[in-house]
């Protein structure tokens, strides 16, 4: 049962960016309407198939890779189910989102049989905080990547996706999202410090990790910079949008997956 | 000059990508990664091989401190300023009537009906303390690093332990400015379970302590690794290693716990002088690992000394440098730590103010003036962002049919 709601919302996610890429390609708006809605369709098996999991294993979606990158794709479809219902503008930007929780889903899909019993440190409203935030902040920087590359999109092709919003209020967007970003990586910072600090007596050890993500808001802080205090916008924010993006990425997924940290457990796999 | 350098964009962006791109090699520095092995010579001699407490490391920070400091200094009137509505020269004029003004500027989130409006005014203030939370943080971690006292210890199932007696604790680090001595405290170990499975979590190590003030008050507690306990400003943690004891009763000293390092996964020893000062070794195997969930089994103990082998059974004395002793039980030893962090507060405020400015600066805060003259009315607007937007919104909304 599991499984086949896995793969139900897999199939919903796959043929939303079917949809998505065509409507963009052949610029066919109900084409990406259709996708949308497919794709936020899938929700719901979706979130069958992470209750189960919770149940089987009886802790949150944090512990594997399957778990992990499952929970961040659903994340990242119901924050933009969400922003799809407040804003009209957002709508289109479901066509950048599918393929996301599209690709999350592949790549965790090759753990999904594995299973792990929780350390004991996970014992922790911190570790709530922590892993609660990192998510968002994954959804976040996402949007605001999203948000850079349709800017991209539309500056280079002005006529095309008349629903998506003007270059400069993607711009806007982009630059609202990088800062909700910062501001929850922060937490997730912060949280994981004070964690560290309940079940080891340190609050920071310069693991590989740790270090990345205080680097990662490090990084934040100067693109943020630009555009204050040089007036930076447009394209070349977008390009530094993308930017912060990669540096998620790595902080997110690329180290625990390619250096010995004691952060490894949240992305185990073969 | 220095203060102007000191406040400039410029050197403030310098540091900080300096200060990422050195934080992003300490990272994937193979000696800084866990079992990465020890750092190369060249890296010890440009004292790299613990990148983070490297002059160099340090220096950059000092740097940020000093040009977050300029960076801030004198901020705090401008923006108590810009919030009774002296704007910068950079504002939005939009000039027009002053009731559509007025319902455009609403309908952007601008609430008052005096001259001076604001939308979200308190997240003006959000670079300012987001700056001000970063000294904090700063000044905090190093007053934490100058004060600080940490060290590691052991005890053995049924022991007591004073932990300023000499020799208590294994590895001690402290602060230049930190206390002289460890904590005037005695730590028992009441009970110790290295594989204790508690529910929904894979089995660890669980403690049953009880620390003694110097006061002679009593504080008992389970301690796990989840979290540590707190006695007068000492935080005592549970470690990860653990092993076994011989406990020995020796005559007319009484009880002492012999702590033997695994030697392999059925054998642990441990050497020490016996009491005319000759070294000799007590080794014990296992039926099962030494980590087995069930149990070590059957354990066999000996006494080695040079060529001589002797099996020692429980309750059963033998010489233990010309003394008589026994050996009285085979126990479980586990590995603790105590913290004393006074810097923390500071820390801790420093965070907050952080993450307090962080959440501010979501806020898409501006301050708005309108001025009437001669039959004319404008208004002055001052955003943190969508400066431009506001202005185009203005003039579709003025041009909009109806
Ligand atoms: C780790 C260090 C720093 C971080 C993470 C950081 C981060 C930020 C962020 C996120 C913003 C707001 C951007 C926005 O509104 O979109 C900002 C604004 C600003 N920063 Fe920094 N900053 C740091 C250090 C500095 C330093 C050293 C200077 C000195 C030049 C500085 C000067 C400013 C100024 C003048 C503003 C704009 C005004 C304001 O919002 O108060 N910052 N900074």
């Amino acid at each position: 049962m599991q499984s086949t709601l896995f793969w139900a919302a897999v199939t919903a996610y796959a043929v939303a960016t079917a949809l998505g890429i065509a409507g963009f390609a052949f610029s066919r708006e109900r084409w990406l309407a259709a996708g949308r809605w497919v794709g936020l369709g899938g929700l719901l098996p979706h979130a069958g198939a992470i209750a189960l999991r919770w149940v089987e294993v009886g802790h949150g979606p944090y512990n594997t890779r399957y778990e992990v990158l499952s929970a961040q794709a659903f994340l990242l479809v119901a924050a933009f189910g969400v922003i799809a219902l407040v804003s009209r503008h957002l709508r289109s930007l479901g066509a950048f989102v599918m393929p996301m929780a599209f690709l999350l889903m592949g790549f965790g899909v090759a753990t999904f049989d594995t299973r792990r019993e929780v350390p004991i440190i996970f014992k922790s409203w911190w570790l709530i905080l922590h892993i609660g935030f990192a998510k968002l902040f994954g959804v976040t920087v996402a949007l605001a990547a999203i948000c850079a590359g349709a800017y991209l999109w539309k500056r280079r092709r002005p006529g095309s996706l008349q629903r998506l919003p003007d270059p400069p209020r993607l711009d806007l967007y982009a630059h609202q999202f990088l800062l909700s970003a910062f501001l929850f990586l922060g937490v997730m910072v912060a949280a994981g410090a004070l964690w560290a600090n309940q079940s080891w007596g340190r609050y920071w050890g310069w693991d590989p990790i740790e270090t990345t993500s205080l680097v990662t808001w490090i990084a934040f802080g100067v693109i943020l910079h630009f555009r204050v205090l040089h007036r930076w916008e447009g394209a070349r924010m977008a390009w530094l949008t993308l930017l912060a993006f990669a540096f998620a990425l790595v902080t997110l997924y690329v180290v625990a997956v390619m250096v010995p940290t004691i952060h490894n457990s949240y992305m185990v796999g073969p | 000059m220095i203060w102007r350098l000191l406040r400039s964009a410029a050197f403030a962006r310098a540091i900080l990508i300096y200060l990422a791109l050195f934080g992003g090699a300490g990272a994937w520095a193979p000696w800084t990664q866990a079992e990465g092995g020890p750092a190369p010579a060249w890296a010890s001699t440009l004292w790299l091989d613990h990148p983070f407490s490297s002059p160099w490391f340090l220096a950059g920070v000092a740097a940020l401190f000093a040009s977050t400091f300029a960076c801030t200094w004198g901020r705090r009137a401008r923006i108590a300023g810009l919030r009774r509505g002296v704007l910068p020269p950079g504002a939005v004029t939009l000039a027009g009537d002053e009731g559509p003004l007025r319902r455009f500027l609403a309908a952007q989130g601008f609430r008052g009906d005096g001259a001076v409006l604001h939308r979200f005014g308190t997240a003006l203030w959000a670079g300012w303390v987001l700056h001000v939370g970063l000294l904090v943080l700063i000044a905090g971690v190093f007053a934490q690093q100058a004060l600080y006292d940490q060290g590691t210890f052991i005890l053995t199932e049924g022991e007591l332990k004073q932990l300023a007696q000499p020799d208590a604790i294994l590895m001690r680090e402290r602060g230049r400015l930190g206390p002289v001595d460890p904590p005037d405290l005695a730590v028992a170990l009441e009970a110790f379970d290295p594989t204790r499975k508690q529910p929904g979590y894979a089995p660890d190590r669980l403690s049953e302590l009880r620390v003694f003030k110097a006061d002679g008050a009593v504080v008992a507690d389970t301690l796990d690794r989840a979290h540590g306990i707190e006695v007068d400003g000492v935080e005592i943690y549970q470690g990860i290693r653990s092993g076994l004891s011989v406990v020995l009763d020796v005559r007319g000293m009484g009880p002492r716990a012999v702590v033997l390092q695994e030697r392999h996964h059925r054998e642990a020893a441990a050497e020490v002088l016996d009491l005319r000062g000759r070294p000799v070794r007590f080794v014990v195997t296992t039926e099962r690992d030494l980590h087995d969930v069930s149990g070590t089994g059957r354990t066999l103990i000996r006494l080695e000394h040079g060529s001589q082998e002797l099996l020692l059974s429980p309750e059963a004395p033998f010489d233990f440098g010309g003394t008589q002793a026994k050996v009285t039980g085979l126990r479980r030893w586990g590995s603790f730590s105590y913290a004393r962090s006074p810097g923390m507060p500071a820390v801790h405020l420093g965070f907050v103010l952080i993450l307090a400015g962080c959440a501010l600066l979501v806020l898409p805060a501006g301050v708005a003036v309108i001025e009437s003259a001669g039959g004319r009315t404008e208004a002055r607007v001052q955003l943190q962002r969508g400066r431009d937007l506001l202005e185009a919104d203005w003039q579709a909304s003025t041009t909009e049919p109806g």
